[in-house]
């Protein structure tokens, strides 16, 4: 479905020398420093997955959305889309894609949303039913009709990425590239997304490809994860997976014995050795242990046989911190083949 | 850029009815372009007429009767309404801030976009600013009663002067893609249009060298062309062919250029930003 075989893309930028001096310098050389933004990446996604691509920041991300869209050409490497190349196809390929970029907008800024979603149908040239069925399904999901006549440009962040959502979906693309598409969403509107996108995979099989940097948002719209770092894909699989493999989890408690919280915390630590115990806000103890030396049922048991619980939780992990785990073991890998070689 | 077909026309014409829509939502704007355009024209037609006040009625400088001359400028500067299509500043604008890459992810051809786009914006400069600006000074000086012949020439030659406007600003647009200072080009782009073609000076009051080369540059088909022909000042039937077939072969021309210079863009194009 979409392809990538050794994916390069460079950036030339021209070097600015610090100061006054440096700018007036500028004037007469210029200097271009070469930043590689995406690093030789391969990887498969395949028809009717919902994918988050994952990436620490800079991991080339959106640069690897601007070339599966067409709009960048790579330095070296090549992707597909549907056996096409994007950037050697842009408008064949634009046909069966759609886009959302979180930080821009894709409607008519001074016409209302409706009025844009007309201009879409055109420049797609969306069968009726399609059209209506569509409009209908964002009628029921997205209350698009509260936005009314309203110029894009006065909604709200929320509002607009509504529309964006919508307006991404209207021609019922095979595959949609969503480039942090959910900032501004509210849980509702979040969970209201994830509806949609539930719905066009069911009924059209639709192929879902986003970057988020908010653990809510891929958990939400995503069943798989495509983590990249340095260019080398570390973790293909789905999100469950991806967070199983966190080495510390945590629990979170409240009690209700008659102690100071830092007691409370004194005693976890001595009762599980290599736990670590915090108090965090309201008296609430948060423990975090390592996965690999504790069972949850070991750190669950011990709790309910000490403390009195009046509530108790554990998180899911923080995907950043499992993504640092990840990049850093990397690293140590890394370090280690230069330490034998 | 392809001829457009009828299933091109579809697909576009909504950014030109889109566009008149947003258009329409900023009515104050062609107010003051109106007066900018009109205060323009009083004061290079005023000075000029003073230019001219004694001219015998045979002619004077270029061959220039006073009503002539007043009526080339007046011409002169409702044609600069006319090539006033923001096609410059937008694609500058989409390029610098990135938002060029909305255009990209849809099965269009962005050239051909801005073209529709372009559209309503001169047909609104032309009822809402042009054709006030020109009974206004109907009303106020006398001009030449071109004759009917003249009028459908100028009429013609009038499309493809717009034609040359859209391809030479959108050549300014995207000189967006090297430089940030889209600002500066536009401003030397604006006086070396309205110099050479001969919309300032008549190209015919120009000293020879200078005249010689405006004749050889795609500007002269954007005012001095349409001028020649509404106000007669050619030779026969193959004088007023050469000033259509030199703006033919400006659009064409330009237009591949034009279309070249978006491919290579394209190819080595980085969206800023993300």
């Amino acid at each position: 479905m979409i392809v990538a075989h050794e994916l390069v893309k460079e950036f030339k930028i021209p070097e600015r020398r610090p100061g006054l001096a440096g700018s007036l310098a500028t004037l007469f050389t210029r200097r271009h420093r070469v930043v590689r933004a995406v690093d030789g990446v391969s990887f498969e996604i395949p028809a009717g997955s919902r994918t988050a691509y994952i990436g620490a920041n800079g991991a080339g991300k959106s640069t690897t959305i601007k070339m599966l869209t067409g709009i960048t050409t790579p330095t070296a490497g090549y992707c597909r889309v549907r056996g096409i190349e994007p950037y050697r196809h842009r408008q064949r390929n634009a046909r069966s894609i759609g886009v959302v970029f979180g930080q821009r907008s894709q409607l008519w800024w001074d016409l209302s949303v409706p009025d844009s979603f007309r201009i879409l149908r055109r420049i797609y040239d969306i069968p009726d039913p399609v059209y209506r069925r569509n409009l209908a399904l964002y009628r029921d999901l997205l209350d698009i009709d509260a936005l009314g006549t309203t110029p894009v440009r006065q909604l709200s962040l929320g509002q607009r990425m509504r529309a964006e959502i919508a307006a991404s979906l209207l021609h019922d693309p095979a595959v949609v590239f969503w480039d942090e598409p959910t900032i501004g969403l509210d849980m509702v509107l979040k969970e209201a997304v994830r509806e949609l996108v539930n719905h066009a995979h069911r009924e059209l099989g639709t192929t879902v490809v986003l970057t988020s940097h908010d653990i809510a948002d891929i958990a939400a719209i995503c069943d798989s994860a495509l983590v990249v770092d340095r260019g080398r894909v570390v973790h293909q699989g789905s999100i469950q997976d991806l967070l199983r493999s966190a080495d510390r989890r945590a629990v979170l408690f409240d009690h209700r014995d008659p102690i100071a919280p830092d007691a409370a915390c004194a005693i976890v630590e001595q009762g599980l050795p290599g736990v670590r115990a915090t108090v965090v806000d309201g008296g609430r103890v948060h423990v975090d242990y390592p996965a690999t030396e504790f069972t949850s049922r070991r750190v669950l048991a011990f709790l309910l046989e000490r403390f009195d619980l009046a509530d108790c939780y554990a998180p899911e992990p923080d995907l950043e911190d499992v993504l640092r785990q990840i990049y850093g073991q990397r690293r140590d890998a890394a370090l280690r083949e230069v330490d034998a070689a | 850029m392809k001829p457009p077909t009828m299933r091109a026309v579809r697909a576009y014409l909504p950014f030109a009815t889109g566009g008149l829509q947003s258009l329409l939502q900023y009515r104050s704007m062609f107010v003051i372009t109106g007066m900018t355009a009109a205060a323009g024209a009083a004061v290079t037609v005023f000075l000029w007429r003073a230019v001219y006040a004694d001219t015998p009625a045979d002619g004077g400088p270029g061959g220039f009767t006073l009503t002539g001359i007043t009526t080339y400028l007046l011409v002169a500067q409702v044609l600069q309404v006319l090539h006033t299509n923001r096609v410059d500043d937008e694609v500058a604008a989409e390029v610098y801030r990135g938002d060029v890459a909305v255009m990209l992810v849809r099965p269009v051809s962005y050239p051909l976009v801005r073209f529709f786009a372009s559209l309503p914006v001169v047909a609104a400069n032309a009822v809402l600013v042009a054709v006030p600006v020109l009974v206004l000074f109907a009303l106020l000086v006398p001009l030449t009663v071109p004759r009917p012949g003249d009028v459908a020439l100028f009429a013609l030659s009038t499309v493809f002067s717009v034609l040359i406007a859209f391809c030479v600003n959108l050549l300014t647009g995207m000189t967006g893609f090297v430089t940030t200072n889209t600002w500066g080009v536009r401003m030397v782009k604006q006086s070396v249009v309205a110099f050479f073609a001969g919309q300032l000076v008549p190209i015919a009051l120009m000293p020879q060298p200078l005249a010689a080369l405006a004749r050889w540059l795609p500007f002269r088909g954007m005012v001095d062309g349409p001028l020649t022909l509404l106000l007669g000042r050619y030779d026969g039937a193959a004088g007023a062919l050469q000033v259509l077939v030199q703006q033919v072969g400006w659009v064409l021309g330009l237009g591949a250029v034009c279309a070249v210079l978006w491919r290579a863009a394209l190819g080595r194009l980085e969206v800023l930003g993300g």
